[in-house]
């Protein structure tokens, strides 16, 4: 039955006529794609802070404990999930966690989703990531979910805190589909860009950031 | 001199016939002669727009015949110059022969504004007027053929005139032909909003160059707002904005 | 939902009637329009872009069949289970025989119009699953049993107070707060505790990647995210023409729709799934569905004309353009869409006869063309259908036009060609029509033309037409 519908949908749909389609025009290129480091890192953060996302930067990751230290006072931290990526696997955050008397809470501690699930929910105040890009088009960066990087780290927490390395940065979107989707058969389960906290304007057109999402976002860039 | 053919929508010909006259006495004004076949009836719209194509090709073909012997044809009507330039070619291009004929047609039409500002490189007509204006966008006109720059030259160049702006003057006064008899209520809403736009412009007079616009707007003026007053393009220049009755 | 398309003029005039909707339809579209522009200002060159975003379209639809079967390829290999339904009672048995069979007492939904359009919800509803929009604009809706008064903004007219109302009644809000951040927060508490524990969530899909076999949506809210992460099942709807070639061209038709919606350079949250999460991943989907909808658009499909109206990305941006949809807002169209795209599209699913006032409702000003990020000539459609409902063609669902209107057009359109019978016609139809005229105007006229008098004069028909004045007067006066 279902390969039934399912070549019936195709005949009928092979059996159209053909149309003549418009022809591509030339786009110019982004302007990104001309700037370098510096004015990639100025661009990115200026398009952070249009979208109300906090940014500190660093010099380097022992600076990025120390301004963590900062912020998780600032924002009143003391039980936190983060995930296990590489940038963050860099910054030895359980030990970080101890010296700041911060529980810091991974998913592979959890035996089930579930539990893990109840505690993303409930118990963490923040979630803290690395990125895997960030793309200074927007103010965007990229994560590919993975067993290092569970999907509900970023989103379910009031609060995201994003280590970004900037030399992460890319100037447009086609960089990073580049290297995330590369290798057939090896594309991540999902992929995400995320640019600031959650928002919408759904009652009378009032804007107001953390709908379902977190309602704040604060980067720091490394580097 | 140089002749023009005159195409006088069916709307000016029987509801308006003072923007006709103010046409033909600009051409003089700038040394062209026109002319005017009289047995030219309708471009076919009204057919189009309720999808009688059949009928509509009857009127189209007319029309050609009319028409397709004269090097320049000019109208003031930009809804009308669409018709023949868009949707002849489109409604015929199953009749190679007719196809062609619209084809060559096509770029002989000219809308009122476009031919004296694109064609006979013409601002100034002569035409003086004290007071504030403003001008409303007809739809066919900006977005059908491209024509904006053109009249607000033509505005601008009059003596002592202001062009005040006006408030969404691209959006619909709410005509679109039969639209207006069908859909009375969003018509009379549209209407209304473009008339307080007009208000709100501080202009004492509305300019327009789309007869349809004219007939709908200017009627929800002389019902609602006697006082206010509306002009076609024309007969401002035509008259220096002294006759703007509604009426014929 | 329930199809009120035949209902269209008494719902516009009731709409025009609610000062509320006027306020909003006044002070909200040239804001939204306004940030359209500015986010279009950011593209090297927006026209450009647009072009592009037709060409893009118009190709993929050219090839759909075929990228359909890439996308399918694609995305069987990489483990998700891609379905075919004809219509919507396939689609929407197709879930609800899943979600029965895996015990689901409730479902979250990401926002989905394809399946407003096959009523999903009524079904599972019906067989004991509770539905949870979770869209904030789409859970008000929801809640209240309103159809969406704008594409992206479903309730973004309803009052603040009823709002407050319904949530005090529905949601355990306390605080009689008119707020609406605080309404939101309060929204959010309670869709949050539907997230923690949902056991299969239902998305739409704003695109499909064939050559990828990636499905991708675009969202502020992070509703939709919640709904691939935390159940282990995930059911995406897809209508069958919203597939792509390329991701490249998915990354270009993303920065439209952002930017033709919102302003917004990219939404806050773009996810794209090519396949259920792996082994060792702890969130996400263990099953991932790919529902691929047909639901008339093979049939439109054969016509190559309103084949165009599936190129449509559902921006918006048609909506606040079009200044018909901006005096009555959505509730007229009586449906799940509205606005111009909800004009081309609503005829082609449902049939011309039922539809007849939505495509004639138009002016054809053009605006919405002007806005299209895929090159959809609305106006163009409209013509289009109206021609094929003259003609009752039996593809389209149309049948016949009265009588007399025929009749009408057929000795007009004579007298038209024939100049003899055209002035013969202007002078019997003279007295006629200004019967009633004072002082050269008609302010009221016997016939089928009551509408235009309501709310205007015209003036009397011309004694002297502009022939007879040429005749007469001013052909010598040269």
């Amino acid at each position: 039955m279902e390969q039934n519908v399912r070549d019936e949908i195709l005949a009928k749909l092979k059996a159209a006529p053909k149309a003549i389609v418009p022809t591509r025009p030339h786009l110019p290129p982004y302007k990104t794609l001309s700037m370098d480091r510096e004015q990639l890192i100025a661009e990115f953060t200026a398009r952070l802070a249009e979208e109300a996302v906090v940014v500190h930067r660093v010099k380097d990751l022992r600076a990025a404990q120390d301004k963590l230290s900062e912020v998780a006072v600032e924002e009143g931290l003391k039980k936190v999930m983060t995930s296990t990526d590489d940038v963050i696997s860099q910054l030895d955050l359980p030990a970080w966690g101890k010296k700041n008397d911060i529980q810091v809470m991974t998913p592979h501690e959890f035996p089930d989703r579930f539990s893990y699930r109840d505690a993303v929910f409930d118990q963490a105040q923040a979630g803290i990531t690395g990125a895997d890009f960030a793309v200074a088009e927007s103010a965007t960066i990229g994560l590919i979910h993975n067993k290092d990087q569970a999907r509900l780290i970023s989103l379910a927490p009031i609060l995201h805190i994003a280590i970004v390395p900037v030399d992460r940065i890319v100037p447009v979107y086609e960089k990073v589909m580049e290297k995330v989707f590369a290798k057939k058969g090896e594309y991540p389960s999902q992929f995400v860009f995320i640019s600031g906290p959650s928002m919408t304007g759904d009652i009378q057109g009032v804007l107001f950031k953390g709908m379902h999402g977190p309602r704040k976002v604060i980067v720091i860039l490394v580097g | 001199m140089k002749e023009v053919s005159l195409f006088i929508p069916c709307t000016v010909d029987l509801f308006a016939p003072r923007i006709g006259e103010a046409v033909v006495h600009i051409l003089r004004r700038v040394g062209v002669n026109p002319i005017y076949h009289e047995e030219q009836t309708c471009c076919g719209q009204p057919a189009m727009n309720a999808g009688y194509r059949e009928e509509a090709k009857k009127v189209a073909k007319h029309f050609i015949s009319v028409f397709e012997k004269d090097p320049v044809i000019v109208s003031p009507a930009g809804s009308c110059v669409y018709m023949v330039k868009d949707h002849y070619p489109e409604i015929l291009k199953d009749e190679p022969d007719w196809f062609r004929r619209a084809k060559e047609l096509a770029p002989r039409v000219y809308e009122f504004s476009q031919y004296l500002v694109d064609v006979l490189k013409v601002e100034d007509v002569g035409a003086s007027f004290e007071g504030k204006v403003t001008y409303h966008e007809s739809c066919h006109i900006l977005r059908g053929l491209g024509i904006s720059e053109q009249p607000k030259k033509l505005i601008q160049a009059v003596k002592g005139v202001q062009l005040a702006p006006l408030d969404n003057a691209d959006s619909c006064c709410g005509f679109g032909g039969e639209f207006a008899n069908d859909f009375p209520d969003i018509s009379e809403s549209m209407v209304k909003e473009k008339v307080e736009n007009f208000l709100a412009s501080g202009a004492d007079l509305l300019l327009l160059n789309e007869p349809g616009c004219f007939l709908n707007i200017g009627g929800y003026l002389n019902r609602n707002h006697p006082g206010k007053k509306i002009m076609h393009l024309a007969s401002f220049l035509a008259t220096n904005g002294r006759e703007a009755e509604y009426g014929n | 939902m329930e199809i009120k398309t035949e209902q269209f003029t008494e719902l516009a005039k009731k709409e025009l009637k609610n000062d509320r909707s006027r306020l909003f339809l006044k002070l909200i579209p040239p804001v939204m329009k306004g940030k359209r522009e500015a986010g279009l200002a950011s593209l090297p060159d927006a026209p450009a872009a647009m072009a592009c975003g037709a060409a893009i379209r118009a190709e993929a639809l050219s090839r759909l069949p075929e990228l359909l079967q890439e996308f399918e390829k694609k995305a069987t290999a990489n483990g998700m289970k891609v379905v075919w339904t004809r219509d919507d009672k396939e689609a929407n048995e197709f879930i609800k025989n899943l979600a029965k069979e895996k015990g689901i007492r409730y479902v979250t939904k990401g926002k989905s119009m394809v399946t407003e359009e096959t009523a999903l919800n009524e079904l599972l509803e019906k067989n004991g699953i509770e539905v949870w929009e979770t869209d904030l604009g789409e859970f008000i809706a929801q809640q209240l049993h309103l159809p969406p008064f704008h594409i992206v903004g479903p309730a973004i007219n309803v009052p603040v107070e009823e709002v407050r109302d319904l949530f005090m009644r529905k949601i355990g809000l306390k605080d009689p707060t008119l707020d609406p951040v605080q309404l939101g927060y309060a929204a959010r508490l309670f869709l949050r505790d539907k997230f923690h524990h949902v056991q299969m969530g239902i998305t739409g899909v704003n695109m499909a990647v064939a050559e990828t076999g990636t499905i991708i949506n675009v969202e502020n809210e992070g509703n939709i995210r919640f709904t691939k992460a935390s159940p282990p099942v995930q059911v995406s709807v897809m209508s069958l023409e919203k597939v792509v070639a390329t991701m490249e061209d998915a990354l270009h038709m993303i920065r439209l729709v952002c930017r033709n919606c919102t302003g917004q350079r990219l939404s806050v949250y773009v996810s794209m799934d090519s396949r259920p999460k792996k082994k060792d991943e702890i969130d996400g989907p263990e099953e991932l569905y790919i529902v691929i909808v047909d639901n008339g658009r093979s049939k439109i499909y054969q016509d190559v004309k309103a084949r165009d109206a599936l190129r449509c990305i559902r921006c918006g941006a048609c909506l606040v353009a079009c200044p018909v949809w901006r005096q009555i807002g959505g509730y007229a169209y009586g449906w799940a869409y509205s606005g111009p795209m909800g004009q081309v599209l609503n005829p082609m699913l449902l049939g011309l006869e039922r539809t007849q006032e939505l495509y004639r409702a138009s002016t054809l000003c053009g605006a919405c063309k002007s806005f299209c990020p895929v090159g959809i000539d609305h106006p163009s459609l409209f013509l289009y259908y109206r021609a094929k409902d003259v003609l009752g063609d039996p593809h389209f669902k149309s049948v016949d036009r009265p009588w007399i209107e025929r009749q009408f057009f057929k000795m007009w359109s004579w007298a038209a060609s024939t100049p003899w019978a055209w002035n013969m016609g202007v002078r019997m139809a003279r007295p006629y029509i200004n019967k009633d005229a004072k002082d050269g105007i008609l302010s009221k006229a016997k016939g089928p033309f009551q509408g235009w008098f309501r709310s205007r004069d015209i003036p009397a028909m011309a004694g002297f037409t502009f022939h007879d004045r040429w005749k007469n007067q001013i052909k010598n006066k040269g």
